[in-house]
């Protein structure tokens, strides 16, 4: 044997004893979440350089993997760990500046990968394509997902957006309404179709600031200065004159026809069709559940109830991109639903709601442990619909 | 000297009489431990305490200095549903006490993890023990025959002033931990993982004292509090004192679990401070510099009540007395207290709103702490504290291993 074979040879066996060493380390590793790697892996993330440093060879063992991931071009770059395979995406470290590092943990199951670098304004590269092996039983394996793209969120923006719009006629002609009856002095009826107005706007997902100024001026919070709804609800459920409740109706309708003017140019924003149906509900938990959102009329349930309406109505147009993306989506539309059951049980049969204060405990913890499961459950559904970039 | 910590005390105390250290107190051992403990190499932390076994974490274990007493009420609809609870609950404990790092979600979802103690949890002394209340063993989920005998809606003894809005409740979780920090994290994971589950009833977070200068941490009364506890390392001391045994009238699964008490006491004192140290000191019994019984000289020393049969010196309803009598017909009477200050800011009218979160474990609820309560009732202290808030639970027995759950046999 020539001296470059047995080289060649003891270092095969080097490597082989090294492989040997590795997996029975991580083999022996203590199952699930514990054991920290102890090291990190450095990747480069250019254009010419995407991937490089990450198993050179080609392979690579499954379970978690830290890398150190660096930037090596002059601009912004986004880093995806991409199965070659499926398409779906492990993991995505968004804007590392030029030079910088950043730090992330995967933990993947056996299939081809690859890192992809998509540069702010230049084609994504790929990286070479790695084989990892299987990961050590009970490993707790990162989901993959292919990514949702702004292109795939303008469908369901549009349908969203038209479900918004076609329901802008009706509540004005109900703020109309109430306007009238209180010209006529009626207020018993003034004060139905008040309720009747304020859950339709309460179903729009105006959560957040969603419709600007105009939504300031319907709906802005009571604790500011008494505008749109609650400028009416409290003269309305406070004994005051049908004359007191006449000018801020009027009002109302004006600013109704402010939003109706605004609505048709100011498109949803596809970015903003997932966030909505998860940030509904965390306004209704931050302001109606905590008492902000009433003026006196004490129907924070009925909102609450016509928030979960409007929850739904976000979800549905996303629901062909969730099936395939999110495990949990028939449990959060039963969460939902059964929420709403909950609190419709709070409901009179003459249509009167009970006030928020006079839920005993028990009813409240349900209402508050329902809602914020609610909540939990759609916090995912904002992460999955973040528009991204298609490899 | 603000260095002393749990974990300091522990690395040092490994292989000295960790034994006597706990005893009556953490006690006079617990200084000399501790001022060596600072020749100790920084960023040694203290062992996760041990999750599974007979009894639970957070009972017997060395006093963290930081807690949460959190009550819970139960929000699940069936049965299978609190089970589900349990294992949750379960699950997350072993999880946060053990320390690790939480699994990514990758695009799917926020972080699994609030990130409150880095990127990977440490144990930081943390230990979590459930207790259930009364109102869990009511129709709801079929576990009335399964009601410790001896558990009930706390009482209401002649000098308390209880906000029921702030007592017992279905769960109750004690959470403790060497920091602050470790603590928060622990409540909102836990919160986080049974939503829909269970809603918060009440809570009360608490802090203890270092020695100063050295022996049984103070409460805000100036005192030393906490002297005179049994032994934790004493193991048939404990089995008499503190595990329920699941027998007579107890169902058989409580074995192993504790009767807890947690009395949340606001403490005057404002009205405490315009006291003169004598008549703080007889209220008490002890000396308020060293903690020493007012019949003898130091700390640990026996009050010897047998000398003193009058009440000439320890006067006969000073508060160590009555609550310690030290006779044989008292022994059995004895609780293991795991006390915590509370500092709570300031009431509507301006004034301190501070005292003691009184926590008790007891084998027997009605033998040991009743009847002392009783005893108390009346006692010159009363004037200067308010029980207000708390509830009587009952500490459900360990989980054995990584499979087991707490509350598993309750519901078996």
């Amino acid at each position: 044997m020539s001296q470059r074979a047995r080289l060649t040879a003891l270092v095969g066996v080097l490597a082989a004893l090294v492989v040997v060493a590795v997996i029975v380390a991580v083999a022996a590793r203590p199952a699930a979440v514990r054991a920290a790697p102890s090291s990190e892996v450095e990747v480069s993330a250019g254009t010419d350089d995407c991937g490089h440093g990450w198993a050179d060879d080609g392979r690579a063992l499954g379970g978690t993997i830290s890398f150190d991931v660096s930037n090596t071009t002059i601009a912004g770059v986004e880093v995806y760990l991409q199965a070659v395979d499926t398409t779906k995406v492990y993991l995505d470290l968004e804007s590392i500046g030029a030079g910088a590092h950043a730090h992330a943990r995967v933990a993947l199951g056996s299939g081809r990968y690859r890192f992809v670098c998509l540069p702010a304004d230049a084609d994504p590269a790929n990286g070479p394509t790695v084989r990892v092996g299987p990961a050590p039983p009970g490993t707790a394996l990162t989901p993959g997902m292919v990514p949702v793209t702004r292109a795939d969120l303008i469908p369901p923006a549009k349908a969203y957006g038209a479900w918004v719009g076609s329901r802008l006629p009706a509540l004005r002609q109900q703020v109309v309404a109430v306007a009238a009856d209180a010209e006529e002095g009626d207020l018993p009826a003034a004060k139905r179709d008040w309720l009747t107005a304020r859950t339709t706007y309460e179903t729009l997902g105006a959560a957040y600031g969603a419709f600007g100024a105009a939504g300031e001026a319907i709906d802005g919070l009571p604790g500011h200065g008494l505008t749109g709804f609650h400028a009416v609800e409290s003269p309305l459920f406070s004994g005051a004159a049908a004359a007191d409740v006449v000018g801020p109706a009027q009002q109302l309708i004006a600013d109704v026809d402010t939003l109706l003017a605004q609505f048709p140019k100011a498109q949803i924003d596809p970015g903003d069709v997932g966030l909505r149906a998860h940030e509904i509900v965390e306004d209704a938990i931050r302001d109606v559940l905590a008492g902000a959102a009433d003026a006196g009329s004490g129907t924070e349930l009925a909102t609450i109830d016509a928030n979960l309406s409007g929850a739904a109505q976000a979800l549905a147009p996303l629901h062909d991109l969730l099936a395939s993306r999110y495990p949990e989506l028939a449990a959060t539309q039963q969460s939902i639903a059964s929420t709403q059951q909950l609190v419709e049980g709070f409901r009179a049969a003459d249509g009167t709601w009970t006030r928020l204060a006079a839920l005993t405990t028990a009813q409240r913890e349900h209402v508050d442990a329902a809602l914020s499961e609610t909540a939990e459950l759609l916090a995912p559904v904002a992460a999955i619909c973040d528009p991204r970039r298609t490899p | 000297m603000t260095g002393l910590g749990r974990r300091d005390f522990l690395t040092a105390g490994a292989g000295v009489a960790a034994g006597a250290a706990v005893a009556g107190g953490a006690g006079a051992v617990l200084a000399p431990v501790a001022a060596s403990a600072h020749q100790a190499p920084p960023g040694v932390r203290a062992a996760a305490a041990p999750f599974h076994g007979e009894h639970q974490q957070g009972i017997l274990t060395p006093v963290q200095r930081s807690a949460a007493f959190v009550a819970l009420d139960v929000t699940a609809a069936s049965r299978a549903e609190l089970a589900d609870l349990l294992k949750t609950i379960t699950e997350r404990a072993r999880f946060l006490t053990t320390g690790g790092t939480p699994p990514d979600p990758g695009l799917t979802a926020p972080p699994r993890d609030s990130g409150v103690l880095g990127p990977t949890v440490v144990p930081d002394g943390l230990t979590v023990t459930l207790s259930a209340g009364a109102s869990l063993f009511d129709g709801r989920y079929g576990l009335a025959s399964a009601k410790p005998a001896r558990l009930r809606t706390m009482d209401a003894f002649p000098d308390d002033s209880l906000r029921r809005e702030v007592c017992d409740g279905d769960l109750l979780l004690q959470v403790c931990a060497d920091d602050r920090d470790a603590v928060t994290h622990a409540v909102r994971e836990i919160a986080r993982a049974t939503r829909g589950g269970m809603g918060v009833r009440w809570r009360q977070d608490g802090f203890v004292s270092p020695p100063r200068p050295s022996g049984t941490p103070r409460n805000l009364m100036g005192f030393k509090d906490g002297t005179s506890n049994p032994d934790v390392h004493d193991a048939a001391l404990m089995k008499r004192l503190v595990w329920a045994q699941g027998t007579g009238r107890e169902p058989s699964w409580t074995g192993g679990g504790s009767y807890h008490v947690v009395r949340v006491i606001r403490m005057l004192v404002e009205f405490w401070d315009r006291v003169n140290l004598h008549e703080q000191e007889n209220m008490i019994g002890r000396r308020r510099d060293s903690g020493a019984p007012l019949t003898a000289s130091a700390e640990h020393d026996d009050p010897h009540y047998e000398n003193d049969p009058t009440g000439d010196v320890i006067q006969l309803d000073a508060h160590i007395r009555l609550a310690n009598p030290r006779t044989t017909a008292s022994a059995d009477q004895r609780m293991l207290r795991r006390a915590y200050n509370y500092d709570g800011g300031v009431d509507a009218n301006g004034t301190l709103d501070m005292g003691l979160v009184f926590v008790a474990f007891n084998q027997d609820l009605d033998r040991q702490f009743v009847a002392v309560q009783k005893r108390l009732a009346g006692e010159p202290l009363t004037d200067y504290v308010q029980p207000f808030g708390g509830g009587y639970y009952f500490a459900l027995p360990g989980a054995r291993d990584s499979s087991d759950w707490l509350g598993r046999s309750m519901l078996a």
